[in-house]
């Protein structure tokens, strides 16, 4: 078999030549996190072993180095892996010719399904399943983190629309006077409503481009903190071209109804009220 | 002076609520004032000189009487065509300037032409002669936080003439400025009403309404005194 299995490994310990007794070593890949600590490059000899210090284990040669899959569930886990071929691996733990589960990928017109079928129709001690269901089984904490996610996001809009509203009548609330000294002077109501109308969806816009523009940098600099710490390809934080469309539009009908709001009350307050005569 | 009664105030009263009970701001005032005239209303706080000018500028409307402007019976106007009478006709000077900080003098100028569809290129020229006719035509790309008191007043006193205004109403013009940039206000009042401007001020500046021809003085709501100054020369 010529497929590779991703193992712990007990202990890689670098060397300087092959042993005088192998007449060829075979290769092995290494993660980047063990090249990294360790120091290992392509082409380097180490010595596989099940525990630390056994002189009597395999001597291999690194043919690459692998980086880690953008993969949630591999963040955490902190152990150095290397891949090996099978026969290598099974000789190294001692586990013998078993495996505990294999992956089967159809090809051609073959269906998924009806393999499947014929597979659970023939198997004896073990079960078939298809991918999308191991995908959905394996992700169902990071689904209940995306909803947890997905809570803190309405609630931060809600919370951030409730202060924008405020933020916007306190600001036309602040002008109130000029708005009445335009009022006396013969500036008309939907002038004086088209204008702040006017000011509120750019105010929107510019702030909703500017919330953006934040959003990129922040999210660069959460991805590239902790690609470094838990050194991942993973993407931590991503700003997609639905998720800009959605909070321009989102600021845009805030920014709008705010505005709206502000402008009707003071368009309908007599100018001497704005005034506070 | 062609002795017209441009404006006209018969037997005026404005009350307002307060806590249930009517507070009477003006009782009973008549007073016309005649085209070209310079009258300046004076008085102690509360007596009433305030809504006067409001009456007088159609911003309000007496409980109560007449306000007639150019002919026109203001009081009687609804809200809207009001709005447009003051566009059109009348000029506004406020004691705090109010102009708009985000536009430039000559765009604060500007706007009330805006406001009234005056072509552009005709806004423009306009607003450059009158930013010339105060002083200001050095000033016209400047904004208001970059312009002195008297600078802003000035700029105000030519946003109020930019429509040719038929009357121009001012409330306490030097009331937030110095005694020389109040002095600068005084002395273009003055220079207005010689060129025909009809201006009826509120103050409680002595200089300024005695540079006034016609002075009214308010008591409790009522002209008490309404006496010509001698022309000057």
């Amino acid at each position: 078999m010529t497929a590779a299995l991703t193992a712990r490994v007990a202990s890689a310990q670098r060397i300087d030549s092959i042993p005088p007794w192998k007449a060829e070593v075979r290769t092995i890949a290494v993660d980047e996190r063990l090249a990294a600590d360790a120091g290992l490059r392509v082409g380097d000899l180490v010595v596989l072993a099940a525990e630390p210090g056994n002189a009597s284990g395999d001597t291999v040669r690194i043919s690459a180095i692998l980086q880690r899959r953008a993969d949630p569930s591999e963040v955490a886990r902190s152990e150095y892996r290397i891949r090996t071929h099978l026969g290598q691996l099974q000789e190294l733990i001692g586990y013998g010719d078993r495996v505990d589960r294999y992956a089967i990928q159809t090809t051609g017109g073959v269906a998924a399904d009806s393999a499947l079928r014929r597979i659970n129709a023939l198997s004896f001690g073990f079960h078939a399943y298809p991918s999308r269901e191991i995908a959905v089984e394996t992700s169902k904490t990071f689904l209940v983190v995306s909803r947890f996610h997905r809570a803190i996001g309405m609630i931060t809009i809600v919370a951030s629309a409730t202060f924008l509203l405020c933020i916007m009548l306190l600001k036309v609330d602040e002008r109130r006077r000029d708005v009445a000294a335009m009022r006396l002077m013969g500036i008309s109501r939907a002038t004086v409503v088209r204008t702040v109308m006017l000011e509120s969806s750019f105010v929107a816009l510019l702030g909703s481009l500017f919330g953006v523009a934040l959003g990129f940098a922040v999210s660069a600099f959460v991805n590239a903190h902790y690609q470094a710490v838990y050194r991942t390809p993973l993407r931590f934080a991503i700003i997609t071209a639905g998720t800009v469309t959605y909070s321009v539009l989102l600021s845009l009908v805030l920014g709008i109804g705010a505005g709206a709001l502000a402008a009707r009350r003071l368009s309908r307050t007599p100018p001497l009220t704005l005034f506070g005569r | 002076m062609s002795g017209q009664p441009l404006l006209s105030v018969r037997d005026a009263h404005r009350d307002y609520p307060h806590s249930g009970e009517p507070v009477h701001a003006v009782r009973g005032v008549s007073l016309q004032v005649t085209e070209g005239e310079y009258v300046a209303i004076v008085g102690p706080s509360g007596c009433g000189k305030s809504t006067l000018l409001n009456l007088l500028g159609a911003i309000d409307r007496p409980t109560t009487g007449s306000v007639t402007i150019g002919g026109t019976a203001v009081s009687a106007l609804p809200d809207k065509a009001a709005t447009h009478f003051r566009l059109t006709n009348i000029g506004f000077v406020f004691q705090r300037f109010y102009l708009l900080p985000v536009l430039t003098a000559q765009e604060n100028i500007e706007l009330p032409m805006a406001e009234a569809k005056v072509a552009l290129a005709e806004r423009h020229e306009r607003a450059r002669e009158l930013l010339g006719y105060v002083g200001l035509a050095a000033r016209a790309d400047h904004r208001p936080a970059e312009l002195s008191g008297g600078e802003q007043q000035r700029v105000a006193i030519a946003r109020a003439l930019a429509n040719r205004p038929i009357v121009l109403l001012a409330d306490e013009p030097t009331g937030e400025l110095d005694a020389r940039t109040g002095g600068e206000v005084i002395a273009l009042f003055d220079r207005l009403n010689r060129e025909g401007m009809t201006i009826v001020v509120v103050t409680h500046d002595e200089k300024l309404a005695g540079a006034a021809r016609r002075v009214i003085h308010m008591l409790d709501g009522r002209i008490v005194r309404d006496e010509p100054l001698l022309r000057r020369a």
